[in-house]
């Protein structure tokens, strides 16, 4: 892990992320550090890219059980530049508006087939992540899907589309204090 | 909730689909199959004069639409399925970028005045208007982001960032659309602005414009900063979760209520007075060394208490019928009438108050409570419930909590689906009904206990003839009573609700938090009809409120001091215990109970201002060591609680048992004093009058008689103020205020029910039109 050129940010460049994302200034600094520690060495940070494996083990993210869908909502081609990096944690930062948080929560649950809703196959490994484990009762999962769909499902499709999640998640306002990670340092 | 029909919805593609001409973005292929088949359709039954097939019945368990497997459509089916715009929301690039097309529309046009055309149409608005998606026209993507770049020029700089940020793209494109648009923007003006001058003044400008921003930008980031104890709540949060978060945000709190009454004490009464300082009539007791736990001795005759200070009117020029010898040259002859600034420097300082905790209550339950809110616990619990905050070695204690959540909300359904027993639930009631007796009677038995002991302190207090250090300690053995009650009993409160079974969980917390509210406010309301009756009485020819005042202030001493005690024994010690013991629980960090003792600790301040200005100061330098050493405890020796903890909800209750019965029972007080209870003869602002009210009453007399004119005030005075008519028409305005929004959410409530009910048809339309479609497919599959 070499750290890449030191080249600072330049000031336009700055302000320009600082109107684009909902972070602070010290916060985009932060990231900067942290990304340059880690690229490789003598590399210019605005072409150095992360991979997934580098950006999961993070602290922010280590020991979080959605990571690699995480990883592999906001990265392209499986990389992660610095512009990446930056727009992940905008939307994770605390300033961010619900709806942002929502659609992107809704990319990072709408899960193992990719095709655009949560339905019970994705409730169901989002419960065993919860749980740090494969061994969970099916009594259990069974129930809880059951209930989760017959609250939130209005269209009776028994799957959740985005517009389901968002009317779910926005009468509660747990979900944009839990939705948030603040420090993005090694 | 639902009638739900038994099918199951198939669903398409995702990038691993078998065909690869399934792109969202070939929507033109797909409208012109669509629009081909139902031409073929229209042919077909124009030619063999199909009849429809009937409808089937709809019987109740609505059973006959089912939907088949996916693998079972054909693809031209698939694909118009991928195409439908509930699946693409979220998705694609070009619905995003259409999505915000459309929002930018409507922001332009709210900024611009609508034209007359749009109004004619206002009446039946139809979806093409509005929506890029539906146009029958389909466009491809760059076009439909150059129409995008070109709405955003229309936009003001803040407006097209705000936009920017929202959109949920990746950050480089983003940056390619702020350039393209401000490209263009810059390229206009230079076309427009040719001649030299106009575009060196267009470039200064420019600049200045830039050079505001940067400020702008650095003043956000600075104040950003500035917020106290950002790195210790980060720390806290990251782990232990949001639950310990919120007691010290709501410390945080304490301390801005305090800093704001002081801001409002410190200039207008305790500087002034330092400014001015009395002659003393008394000679300053002698100190015995236990002035910081009793604040009497040298303490009594200071700024702190209400006995310093004087009443009249201070720096009043010289007058004619003082002595000259009296009159010292000043500067400025600025009269300042003391009693006066004293009943209203905190009269408005509690109204200020009064409103920004009803302000923060309002906000704090509009968020954590909305219409319809109740139902959906359990999506919230599965997609909340994982703190992304929490990054250290709590991850796998996150992991058992949510377990455990996930255990009690199960338990929860099984016991709605088989309740107990009448048995079982008569047993259950007889134990709620015994533990509720018994902790009411321990409540009364504390009360009792703390009334007699008052008594016996109160009957006995002259007649000690021992040192004057014993009888100044002997003022401590009050307050010491009283916080062993307020440290014992809560845990025995605690062993009692272990014999209970609630239902549910959240319930537990808040019917502890009830008894020991019930406790303390009992306590307190005691101890205040012992000095509002008792010690007034006695204290008649001496400065009663200076003892109030210091009696509440050994009550905060006291308060702290067993704050550290609890925090040392039932912290500390218990680590080493469990330590000894192998055991792998440490100590949790009871948040409730912590809160509660805040509560009580502020209650003490607001109880005692007017008698000891400076109480604030003293709450709060209280609340900075509190948060030190909390936190310091709470790292080195706690683990985050297992209990079940929706922190939006808990803060709006800790918010409201701030405002009700601790600020309210405050503000009764405050009030009985100053209407009621005459004021001490000897000391104080108000040694001349009946109540202290009177001085207020006092001030108007003097207006009305210097100027006539003002009659206007006196009158505001006599027939709002005191007349009750007014107050009882403003309740009544209040409460029909109160009635016709309860209406409104009764009528919100209905309108959802509504709605859903419509989706839900919806959703049963479609899976109907999505087997239609497939079986003409399949039918024009076979044919041809």
């Amino acid at each position: 892990m070499g750290q890449c050129v030191r080249h600072p940010m330049s000031w336009e460049e700055l302000e320009e992320y600082q109107a684009l994302t909902f972070l602070t200034r010290n916060e985009i600094l932060c990231i900067h550090d942290t990304f340059c520690k880690l690229c490789p060495r003598g590399k210019y940070y605005k072409e150095a890219t992360l991979t997934m494996d580098q950006i999961s083990s993070l602290p922010a993210l280590r020991v979080n059980p959605f990571r690699d869908r995480i990883c592999r909502v906001f990265s392209h081609d499986d990389v992660f530049s610095f512009e990446d990096v930056l727009g992940m944690a905008s939307v994770f930062s605390a300033q961010a508006c619900p709806s942002l948080k929502i659609e992107y929560a809704f990319r990072i649950y709408a899960d193992i087939n990719e095709n655009g809703f949560i339905d019970e196959d994705d409730l169901k490994c989002i419960i065993q992540r919860l749980l740090n484990t494969t061994n969970v009762g099916d009594e259990l999962l069974n129930n809880l899907t059951k209930h989760i769909l017959g609250e939130s499902d209005m269209d009776n499709d028994h799957m959740l589309s985005f517009s389901e999640f968002e009317h779910a998640m926005s009468k509660s306002p747990d979900f944009m204090n839990s939705f948030r990670i603040n420090c993005w340092d090694l | 909730m639902a009638r739900s029909p038994s099918f199951i919805l198939p669903i398409p593609e995702g990038r691993e689909s078998p065909s690869q001409d399934l792109s969202p973005y070939d929507e033109n292929v797909v409208h012109d199959s669509f629009h081909q088949l139902i031409q073929e359709q229209s042919q077909r039954v124009e030619a063999d004069s199909l009849e429809l097939q009937e409808r089937p019945p709809r019987d109740k368990g609505r059973g006959s639409q089912s939907l088949r497997g996916p693998q079972e459509y054909c693809s031209a089916t698939l694909q118009i399925l991928a195409n439908m715009p509930s699946r693409t929301i979220g998705r694609s690039r070009g619905a995003i970028i259409s999505q915000y097309y459309n929002q930018t529309v409507r922001l332009r046009r709210k900024n611009s005045r609508p034209l007359l055309r749009e109004m004619s149409r206002s009446a039946q608005p139809s979806i093409r208007q509005y929506d890029l998606e539906l146009d029958l026209t389909p466009r491809e993507e760059e076009e439909k982001r150059s129409l995008l770049v070109k709405e955003l020029q229309g936009l003001t700089i803040t407006q097209r960032n705000h936009m920017l940020r929202d959109m949920p793209l990746s950050l480089t494109e983003k940056r390619c659309l702020r350039q393209d648009s401000c490209i263009h923007r810059g390229r206009q003006r230079y076309h427009q602005g040719s001649q030299t001058q106009l575009y060196c003044c267009s470039h200064l400008k420019y600049h200045c414009i830039i050079a505001f921003r940067s400020l702008w930008y650095g003043i956000l980031s600075g104040l950003h900063a500035l917020k106290p104890w950002r790195c210790h709540l980060k720390q806290i949060s990251g782990q232990f979760g949001s639950s310990v978060l919120s007691y010290f945000l709501f410390l945080k709190t304490l301390v801005s209520f305090n800093v704001l009454l002081l801001s409002l004490l410190l200039p207008f009464i305790v500087a002034v007075q330092v400014a001015f300082p009395p002659t003393s009539e008394f000679p300053s007791p002698h100190s015995q060394g236990l002035e910081l736990f009793t604040g009497a001795g040298r303490f009594t005759h200071t700024v702190m208490y209400y006995g310093y200070y004087s009443n009249f009117t201070l720096n009043q020029p010289c007058s004619s019928h003082q002595n000259s010898d009296h009159c010292p040259p000043r500067a400025v002859h600025l009269p300042y009438n003391m009693p006066l600034a004293y009943l209203f420097t905190i009269g408005i300082s509690f109204f200020i108050t009064c409103i920004t905790l009803v302000y923060s209550m309002s906000r704090s339950f509009g968020k954590s409570y909305q219409v319809g809110s109740t139902l959906g616990v359990h999506a919230i619990t599965v997609f909340c419930s994982w703190d992304y905050r929490v990054t250290q070695r709590w991850a796998s204690l996150q992991h058992d909590n949510i377990r455990t959540q996930l255990k009690e909300l199960l338990a929860e359904w099984q016991l709605k689906q088989h309740p107990r027993s009448v048995c079982g639930r008569l047993r259950q009631m007889t134990v709620l009904l015994l533990v509720w007796l018994l902790s009411l009677g321990s409540a009364l038995g504390c009360a009792i206990a703390v009334y007699s002991f008052s008594e016996f302190m109160h009957e006995n207090r002259e007649i000690r003839t021992q040192s004057e250090k014993l009888q100044e300690a002997s003022l401590l053995a009050l307050p010491l009573i009283v916080c062993i009650i307020n440290l014992v009993v809560p845990y025995l409160y605690n062993v009692l609700a272990s014999w209970e079974q609630h239902d549910s969980p959240v319930l537990e917390v808040y019917v502890a938090i009830c008894r020991n509210l019930i406790l303390k406010m009992v306590i307190l309301g005691l101890l205040c009809y012992h000095w509002m009756g008792r010690k007034v009485r006695s204290l008649e020819d001496q400065c009663w409120e200076t003892f109030v005042g210091q009696e509440l202030y050994r009550f905060m001493v006291m308060d702290f001091i067993f704050t550290l005690v609890d925090t040392l024994f039932g912290e500390l010690v218990w680590r080493l215990i469990t330590e000894r013991l192998k055991r792998d629980r440490k100590p949790e960090f009871d948040v409730a109970r912590n809160v509660l003792e805040l509560i009580y600790g502020q209650t003490l301040t607001w109880l005692g201002v007017l008698f000891s200005p400076l109480l604030p100061a003293i709450q709060l330098l209280k609340l900075l060591f509190l948060f030190y050493i909390k936190k310091i405890s709470l790292m080195a020796n706690c683990q985050a609680p297992r209990k079940p903890w929706r922190a939006s909800h808990m803060t709006t209750i800790f918010i409201t048992l701030l405002c009700f019965p601790s600020f309210l029972g405050a503000a009764i007080f405050l009030s009985y004093a100053i209407w009621q209870v005459r004021p001490s003869r000897t000391c104080g602002p108000f040694r001349t009058l009946n109540t202290m009210y009177e001085a207020g009453k006092v001030w108007i007399r003097h207006l009305e008689e210097a100027s006539p004119s003002v009659t206007w005030f006196t009158w505001i005075h006599q027939y709002l103020v005191e007349n009750t008519f007014f107050i009882f028409l403003v309740s009544a305005v209040l409460l029909a205020v109160i009635y016709f929004n309860i209406q409104v959410v009764k009528g919100q409530r209905k309108v959802i029910c509504l709605l859903k009910e419509q989706i839900s048809n919806e959703g049963e339309d479609k899976i109907f039109l999505i087997n239609k479609l497939h079986s003409l497919y399949e039918k024009r599959a076979t044919t041809s």
